[in-house]
């Protein structure tokens, strides 16, 4: 035991130690709050801006469309909770004058004055066709906003031609309805639906990278040891499954503490970034800002610590596995060309378990996804994807965990056979057929 | 402590093509200098892997102070300098040293402690500069060489295992290398090591094992084995060139069995019951102009030579077998 500690203590340090590890997790947090903070950025496009009303309105139909808009949108906007800032513009002028009024507005945008302008003509009273034109053009929010409001005016004027009382003609178009989107399948709730998909392609990925990154600097460990002849006096002193255990460990040691540097310092930069979203809220009642703090609240889906703890439990499980074949195969080679050839096979495993991604995203339930969570080779990636998409019976999970666990323990006792005998065999790479022998070589 | 520190019996060591090691014994003398000699691609950096415990033997069995040779126990008491010499490269030379004794067993301050002395002796430490501070990589190929003996050394060592010990090493590293051999052994460690080089041999060892093919050859202590492979040897030194009629006389089978011809000194193998006085006759009859003419012990070289011959070098086999 205590000469595994002297492999895991250089195997640790001498990593920490080095320049890759300090920039990769100073780096990671700031990468990962960015990723944090792309649903509620989505989530703030899809609310109209306050500037949203600072437009100008060119009303060419001559029956007042402009200032009915006008009002509909300032009304839309008290509802969402967003008052307006600056004054919507309206001009009423003749078909001919639009162009003129068009460049005039233009410079306005441009000397940042206004928002945008819309051009109502006969198009618009007909219901068919108006135009804006605006920085905000790109704006879901705003222009979700400003197509209802228009839409609501057409109705309200046409329905006012047909001699419909216009108060009563307010009351009966405004309406405030929302829908709120939230998943559901046979087993029940898995939180609101946008942010649990995304918060779930970010474990997978995130997955996939550790192993592979974890897995390669494994690989280049024994690789190392190998091609600089250390191995063999590292081996007078200790058993080859001593220094191939240290050497997992060690490295799953510096893959943890990097992550936990960086889930603390994403949550620390989230916390202070928070408040940096919702510029809009400064100086309003309490309230009014409610939408994006909530947008944030609900980017972080009801996952439990349980279930934390079982995605770590996956991501531990699948390093070891990966990074034994990475060790086994490190073994074989004498350079990293050589490398690359040989890891084809395991880089085979892993990467398709990425392609099934998706797959098992657009569908958790379907028969595939419960095979894939359940192949060892797949599940450390594919079982916790699942798993923060919907709920999985403890049944499936401790099924797939068992069949990860014994073909560890499989995989394992394979790869430090073959890392025994490769790792003081200099020359040709071995074939298959010469690996099969390795693996029964005695001793 | 018994008295052979290794002690191998029938051991057999088969790889894919070939067998490396076939049906060796020998025995190693505690508190001796033990050459185990043989060209190369004979098995004894296998049977060195072997005595370590990095190999395992197909057949036989190896023990070490009188103990089975597995388990730390034992490997914990041996130090190792393999042929193919490596260190991490880009680790501080401390650093590796400290680590190097720790996989040893010893503990942090006891290795920091020796590790300074070590490099103060081998001039790796000086008040002007620490080379302990530097990368492996910094080092020159010479003092990478002594930082990976100070590695072997580091846990006081009751046995040394040294293979090839010599190859690649400068004079001057050569030269201290033999001088800690020579305090190892006063100092009651036993010290194994493969070579070649069968100068360096005759000089250091007590006792030698000389394998071939995997076999063993003949084995026992240098002054036995130099009485046992006895005959009359004479050591000849002439001088200019050697006249046609010098070389006639030390091709005569009658009387020459072998000649090992160096240019200017010849080692002569006398056949048996011929007299080196009637070879000196005829020598002084051909016209040699004689400055050595010196019945001696044969060498090792020539024992070597000998028994082993040239068919002992194998093609396409390496010592990594």
């Amino acid at each position: 035991m205590g000469k595994l500690m002297v492999v895991i203590k250089r195997e640790y340090l001498e990593r920490v130690r080095t320049r890759w590890f300090v920039i990769g997790t100073v780096l990671g947090p700031i990468f990962f709050s960015g990723l944090l903070f792309v649903p509620p950025w989505l989530a703030r496009r899809e609310a109209p801006s306050a500037q949203i009303a600072n437009i100008e309105v060119l009303d060419a139909t001559g029956r007042g469309l402009g200032a009915r808009f006008r009002t509909a949108l300032r009304q839309r906007l008290m509802d969402a909770k967003v008052p307006p800032t600056g004054n919507t513009d309206v001009r009423v002028l003749s078909v001919l004058e639009v162009p003129a009024a068009e460049s005039a507005a233009a410079g306005r945008i441009i000397r940042k004055q206004v928002q945008g302008y819309l051009v109502l003509d006969s198009g618009a009273v007909s219901g068919n066709s108006a135009r804006y034109v605006g920085r905000n053009a790109s704006s879901i929010g705003d222009v979700d906003r400003m197509t209802s409001a228009l839409r609501e005016t057409v109705l309200a004027m046409r329905l006012e031609r047909e001699g419909l009382n216009p108060a009563r003609i307010d009351s009966l178009t405004r309406q405030r309805l929302t829908l709120s989107t939230e998943r559901m399948d046979e087993r029940g709730r898995g939180g609101s639906g946008r942010s649990t998909i995304i918060f779930a392609f970010a474990i997978a990925f995130l997955l996939y990278m550790s192993i592979v990154l974890y897995g390669q600097a494994v690989l280049r460990g024994v690789l190392e040891e190998k091609s600089s002849r250390v191995a063999e006096v590292v081996l007078s002193s200790i058993k080859p499954s001593t220094l191939l255990a240290g050497k997992v460990i060690g490295v799953g040691a510096v893959g943890l503490t990097q992550q936990v540097v960086w889930v603390i310092a994403t949550m620390y930069i989230g916390s202070y970034a928070a408040p940096l979203l919702r510029p809009e809220a400064e100086g309003l009642p309490a309230g009014a800002g409610g939408g994006a703090g909530a947008a944030i609240a609900s980017t972080l889906p009801d996952i439990s610590i349980g279930t934390i703890a079982l995605i770590l439990g996956f991501f531990l499980l699948g390093y070891t596995l990966y990074s034994s074949l990475y060790a086994a195969m490190g073994s074989t080679v004498n350079s990293e060309q050589e490398a690359q050839q040989a890891l084809t096979p395991v880089l085979l495993l892993i990467i398709s378990s990425v392609i099934l991604i998706q797959p098992v995203m657009l569908n958790p339930s379907s028969p595939l996804s419960h095979a894939v969570s359940l192949i060892p080779f797949s599940a450390p990636i594919l079982m916790p994807l699942r798993m923060s998409l919907i709920q999985v019976s403890s049944l499936e999970i401790a099924a797939s965990v068992a069949g990860l666990v014994l073909t560890c323990v499989l995989t394992i006792w394979l790869a430090a056979r073959i890392y025994r005998v490769g790792l003081l065999m200099y020359g040709k790479r071995p074939s298959y057929r010469e690996l099969a022998r390795w693996i029964a070589y005695r001793g | 402590m018994p008295d052979s520190a290794v002690e191998i019996r029938n051991v057999f060591k088969r790889f894919a093509d070939h067998v490396a090691v076939r049906d060796l014994s020998l025995s190693v003398p505690a508190g001796s200098v033990y050459g185990l000699l043989g060209p190369n691609g004979a098995g004894k950096t296998t049977t060195i892997r072997m005595i370590l415990d990095i190999l395992a033997p197909d057949e036989g069995t190896i023990r070490i102070f009188g103990q089975p040779n597995v388990g730390e126990k034992i490997t914990d008491r041996i130090g190792y300098l393999p042929e193919e010499r490596g260190l991490y490269r880009k680790m501080q030379v401390r650093r590796v040293l400290r680590f190097l004794a720790e996989l040893k067993g010893v503990s942090g301050p006891v290795a920091e402690r020796r590790i300074t002395e070590w490099m103060e002796r081998f001039g790796l430490r000086t008040p002007e500069k620490d080379w302990g501070l530097a990368k492996v990589d910094d080092l020159s190929r010479g003092m990478q060489q002594k930082v990976q003996f100070i590695g072997t050394l580091l846990h006081d060592p009751e046995l040394v295992i040294l293979d090839e010990p010599f190859s690649g090493l400068d004079p001057i590293n050569a030269q201290a290398l033999k001088d800690t051999v020579v305090e190892l052994k006063r100092r009651g460690r036993t010290v194994i090591f493969s070579t070649h080089l069968m100068d360096s041999a005759e000089r250091l060892c007590d006792s030698v094992c000389i394998i071939a093919r995997g076999e063993k050859v003949l084995d026992g202590s240098v002054e036995g084995v130099k009485q046992t492979r006895g005959g009359v040897h004479v050591a000849l030194a002439l001088d200019g060139a050697v006249p046609t009629a010098v070389g006639a006389v030390l091709a005569d089978r009658a009387l020459v069995r072998r000649v090992d011809d160096s240019n200017r000194f010849f080692e002569v193998e006398m056949t048996d019951g011929s007299d080196p006085q009637a070879l000196l006759r005829r020598l002084v009859d051909a016209g040699a102009a004689i400055r050595r003419f010196e019945q001696v012990q044969p060498s090792l070289h020539q024992i070597f030579l000998q028994t082993v011959g040239a068919t002992g070098v194998e093609e396409g086999m390496t010592g990594h077998g």
